[in-house]
Parts: C-alpha cells; structure tokens; sequence
C-alpha cells in the first residue's frame, strides 16, 4: 500500500448507533486534509480509531501499512479535543515525559516555540489559562517529526488571534512529507491551509476533493459548499 | 502588501497572480532570492504544497529560476518583466472596462471620464 | 518502556506520599517529645498537659490511618484518572502495549504499600525509640516460627504479596469494568467492586468446603494449629489470590485494548 492511510468499509457501532458506517478513504504523503462535517458525524471516532483509542467493529484501517497499535503510535502525532496535560507538572516535566516516550521529539524546538510565547521551563501547566494550555499541547503535538499529525478541532472555541497563532504553528512546523488531518466545522477559518476535504455525514463520505478543484468546478468556497451540501 | 485571496476561486491561481504582483511591483526585486515556500506560505497562510505549485509555475514561466545550491530566485531578465507588468495591467483595464459597461457606459464616455479623472490626479 | 512508565508513575505519586510520611514522621517526633505515653501511667488528675497529649497522640493514630487510607485512594485516583479519565488520550497514545499501564501502576502500588508500611514503622520506631522495638522484633520472628515451621519466610510473603496483587487488580478490575457503561461510570465502578468482591468470597467459601474440610476441622477443635495447617491454608489463600490477580489482569487488558472508550 501506497497511500499513509488507507481505510475499507470502516465501520463504527455504539449500540444501536452507527458513528462510522462503511467509510472508504485513501490518503497519501505530504497533504493537508480536512476531516470536515457537522457535529456527531463522526469526524472524532474516525480519528480516535486511527490512534487506536476505539476498536472498529467492521472493516480495516491501515496506517503506513499497519493496524493502529504500537508502531502506528510511533509515527503519528495527535491532538485530541480535550486537555490530556497533568495539572501537577511543570513544563520541563512534561517535555521530559513526551522526550522519553517519543523518539521523533524535538525537544529544542518545543522550548523554542514555547519561548516565543513567553512560557519557561519552570512554567506550572496548573496556572496557565485554557488557552494558553491548548496552545502548549499544539506545541507539543507539533514538536514530533512524525509522519501523520491528526488534530481534532484543533480551533474550536479560540477567539481569531489564537486561531492564526494555531494554523501557523500547523503550516510552519509539520515536517517534510507528513501528512495533517484536521477536524473541524469551522471551514471558511481552514479552507486556505488545506490541500484536500472530507465531507463525512452520519459517518458516511459525503464528498472528497481537493479544495481547488472544488473551486474551480463549483466556483465557490468549500465553506459555501458545506452549507449547501450539510443544509438543515 | 498583504496577500488578498477571495474564497470563491481557486487558491492555486490567485497566488500566482499575487506572486507576479509582487514581482512586478518590486517587492522581490530582480536577480534577489526569494523566502523559503514555508514562510511564503505562512506569509499567505495558505497550505505550503499549493505555494510550491503557484512557484514551479512561475518557474515554468521563466519569473524565477532555482538554483540547486543557493534556493530560488526572480528573474534578472527585465524585458520579461516588464511582459507581465503590461500582462497584469490590461487585466486590470479589462475589469476597469467590465465594471464601467455595467454602469452603462459606452467607450467614448469611458475615455473621457478616464482623462478627466488622470487629470485631477496629476494636479 | 515499562521502566520509563513506572519512573513516571513514581515520579507523579512520590510528590503526595513523600510529604505525607514527612508528616507522619514529624509528628511521631512531636510526640517522642511530649512522651505522651506517660498518659496512660498518671492516674492522678487530668490536666491541660495530659488533655495535650492526649490530643497528640489520638492524632498520631488518626494520621496512621489517614496514611493507609490515602495510600489507596492514590492508588485508584491515580488508575481511574491517569488512564480512564482525560489523561489518558495521552497515556494511551504512547507507543506502549495495554499490560504495560496495567503493571506500571500495579508495581508502583506495591512500592508504595511497602513504603507505607515502612514509614509507619519506622514512625513507631521514633516514638518508643528503635532499642524497644529491636527487642520486641526477636520475639514476633519467634512466634512466626513457632506457627509457621522452617516454610514461613516462603509462604507469609507469598501470601502478603499475592493479597496485595489480588486487592489491588480486582480494584482496577472493577474501574475497567465501570468504564463500560456510558454513564455514571464512577457508581458502576463502585458496583462492580462489590459484585466483584462478592464472587471473590464466594469462590473461596466454595474452595474451602471442597479442599480444606479437614484443614477447618481440625482448626476448629484444635486450639493450636499445627505449621502443616498454617502453611497449607495460608498457601491455598495465596493460591486463590494470584489466580484471581491473573483472571483480572487478562481481563483489564482485554477492556483497555478492545473495549476502550474514553469520554
């Protein structure tokens, strides 16, 4: 297999609820990818599978060749919706924590990133605001020379100063060839940084494209699209 | 100058015509090196793989050339230059020109509005 | 990958027990220095120097079990939260195998049941002073002896650390269970602790009446049991206990890499 990542009919239950119903993508090297849909349609278990925190119930997933396990957790890189960081820790702590878990952590460019924020090694996660703590789990989740990033709403909720600080981050620091997937309903803010979209609805590929070309055909913005495509 | 992308065309074309802008204007100078894709990207805030084809194509263009060692440079050829100068303006004309016919007005009217107005500008 | 975990893992405890045996050490201190024990040999008149140290050492004892009970509660918090609750999208997100979690917080949890127990000692020992405790030490190694024959060193330790992994994985046993409910997670957890802990002496009452009748018997008649009894009950208890350590070891695993869902 070519592609970074490949799926064939996945399919996610819980219960009587279909969060994932037969999805088929292949995505390759090197692309910034929107995971794009409204809110229950099943952009978060798409991801949560790829980092192997659900199970599918049906079909297969593959990443760099592999089911999500150990060896999928090495090259890839996540941001989940929620903060993960310890309360107690200070900043040194946590960047030892990532330095020893993962090999492709660039612990020189965290503190870089992080200086350029005013945050220092002694910093306490515990003090810092909301904000300030999504944005150094972006800069840790960015220090990885991993080989795909998935962020889930990576700006969600963030007011459009920090929303530029997130999506330069995102542009400026995803090493050569990774491939990004973000999710997010917030399109019109995104739309420019991304190479392709995936429309899910009801866990189902609505539509994929690249978002020139869905320009181009359509001659409007993905955004105007989306509402047309996802309206109530 | 910052970069003015409109969200109803693609991003991919409008880069080239703001990169050719910028050519032009002077803003990258002939014969000068031009910044890395990543932070012309993060300069526009658009994904860096669509900056690197709006560059290739200007290459393909002769507007720049790269150098396998030092990075990638405008054009020293003035004449070439100039070729795009004139090609960017008469598409301004011709939007000038579409947005005037909207208005109704028939070319003659057009041209002496247009003089008139050169006028009280250069006073 | 299982050392750095369980680095880690005494890395965030050692910053709560550490101070809570200063504490405990301290005030065993205190009271050495109060002598509170004379309390209990003035029998004349109370006074506000008795009431004192009275009051120290009723919160001496009060701070021993405050130590024990902690120490569980670190236990479970650190489980349920580190690995259950929102840190662990990043737990789980390491390259790092389900079982390893698992034993990283088990083996950290018995470093610290020891520790405890350790700190509370040597509490003890400040307060009366190491010499009477050394003294009193021969005599407890005696009455081991005397109960358990040579195979005591073998089988109390057995049965010790095989109480410990059976209490503590049946504990995380019942969280991993909890977890399976969609809500009200914490009160399933509690649930299934008691259902679980129910099924735990069901199977030994059964295990008993099938293996050790006669073992029973003969405890019950006799006043003394013999070493051969001792070693043999205390080894099916331990036996018991390690099987069930094992059953809820499988069975966490199976839930954190099959049925994992976190919030």
């Amino acid at each position: 297999m070519n592609n970074l990542l490949e799926c064939r009919n996945l399919s996610k239950s819980f219960g009587s609820v279909k969060a994932l119903n037969k999805v088929n993508l292949s995505i390759g090297q090197g692309r910034i990818v929107g995971l794009l849909g409204p809110n229950a349609s099943g952009k978060s278990t798409f991801i949560k599978i790829c980092n192997d925190l659900l199970t599918p119930t049906g079909g297969e997933i593959r990443i760099a060749g592999k089911k999500p396990g150990i060896e999928t957790k090495k090259i890839v890189s996540y941001l989940p919706e929620r903060s993960y960081l310890n309360d107690w820790m200070k900043v040194s702590d946590i960047i030892a924590f990532f330095q020893d878990f993962y090999s492709d952590f660039n612990r020189d460019k965290a503190y870089d990133m992080l200086k350029s924020l005013g945050i220092g090694k002694k910093d306490r996660l515990k003090t810092m605001s909301k904000g300030t703590k999504e944005k150094v789990q972006l800069i840790l989740v960015m220090s990885r020379e991993a080989q795909l990033y998935l962020l889930d709403e990576p700006i969600g909720g963030v007011d459009p100063a920090a929303r530029d600080y997130i999506l330069d981050t995102i542009i400026s620091n995803y090493s050569e060839n990774a491939t990004v997937i973000l999710s997010t309903h917030l399109i019109a803010d995104i739309e420019k940084i991304l190479d392709d979209v995936i429309f899910l609805r009801e866990g189902q590929v609505a539509l994929t494209g690249t978002v020139d070309q869905i320009r181009e055909e359509s001659g409007k913005s993905v955004d105007s699209l989306f509402r047309e495509v996802f309206k109530c | 100058m910052s970069w003015e992308l409109k969200s109803d065309r693609p991003i991919y074309t409008q880069l080239i015509e703001q990169l050719e802008l910028r050519i032009c204007s002077g803003i990258y100078p002939p014969g000068s090196r031009m910044p890395s894709v990543r932070d012309l990207a993060r300069e526009a805030s658009v994904n860096p793989n669509t900056m690197q084809r709006a560059l290739t194509r200007l290459e393909e263009d002769g507007l720049l050339h790269t150098s396998r060692t030092s990075g990638r440079f405008v054009t020293e050829d003035i004449n070439l230059i100039n070729q795009t100068r004139n090609k960017l303006a008469q598409e301004q004309v011709r939007i000038f020109l579409k947005g005037m016919s909207d208005l109704g007005f028939e070319n003659s009217e057009i041209l002496s509005i247009l003089t008139d107005t050169v006028k009280e500008w250069s006073i | 990958m299982l050392g750095k975990l369980i680095r880690h893992e005494i890395k965030s405890t050692a910053r709560i027990f550490l101070p809570l045996y200063a504490v405990l050490l301290v005030f065993a201190l205190l009271n050495r220095y109060l002598n509170p024990l004379q309390v209990f040999d003035s029998s004349g008149t109370p006074n506000l120097e008795s009431m004192l140290k009275g009051i120290s050492i009723s919160l001496y004892v009060i701070l021993i079990i405050a130590v024990f009970v902690l120490t569980l509660v670190i236990v479970i918090q650190r489980f349920y939260k580190n690995l259950l609750g929102d840190e662990g999208y990043l737990m789980f997100t390491l390259p790092v195998k389900a079982w390893q979690h698992i034993l990283s917080k088990f083996l950290t949890a018995v470093i610290w049941y020891f520790m405890t127990a350790a700190s509370v000692v040597i509490s003890v020992m400040i307060l009366i002073g190491a010499d009477k405790l050394f003294d009193f030490l021969p005599q407890l190694i005696q009455m081991i002896r005397e109960a358990f024959g040579s195979s005591g060193p073998v089988v109390l330790p057995a049965f010790i650390l095989s109480q410990m992994a059976a209490g503590t994985l049946m504990i995380y046993s019942s969280m991993a269970l909890g977890h399976l409910f969609q809500k009200n997670r914490l009160m399933y957890s509690f649930a299934m602790y008691c259902a679980l802990y129910a099924a735990y002496q069901i199977i030994l009452a059964i295990l008993i009446l099938l293996l050790g009748n006669n073992l029973f018997e003969s405890l019950l008649q006799s006043a003394a049991p013999t070493p051969a009894q001792l070693n043999s009950l205390f080894g099916m208890l331990a036996a018991v206990a390690v099987l069930m350590a094992v059953v809820h070891f499988v069975l966490i695993n199976h839930i954190l890499t099959r049925k994992l869902n976190l919030e």
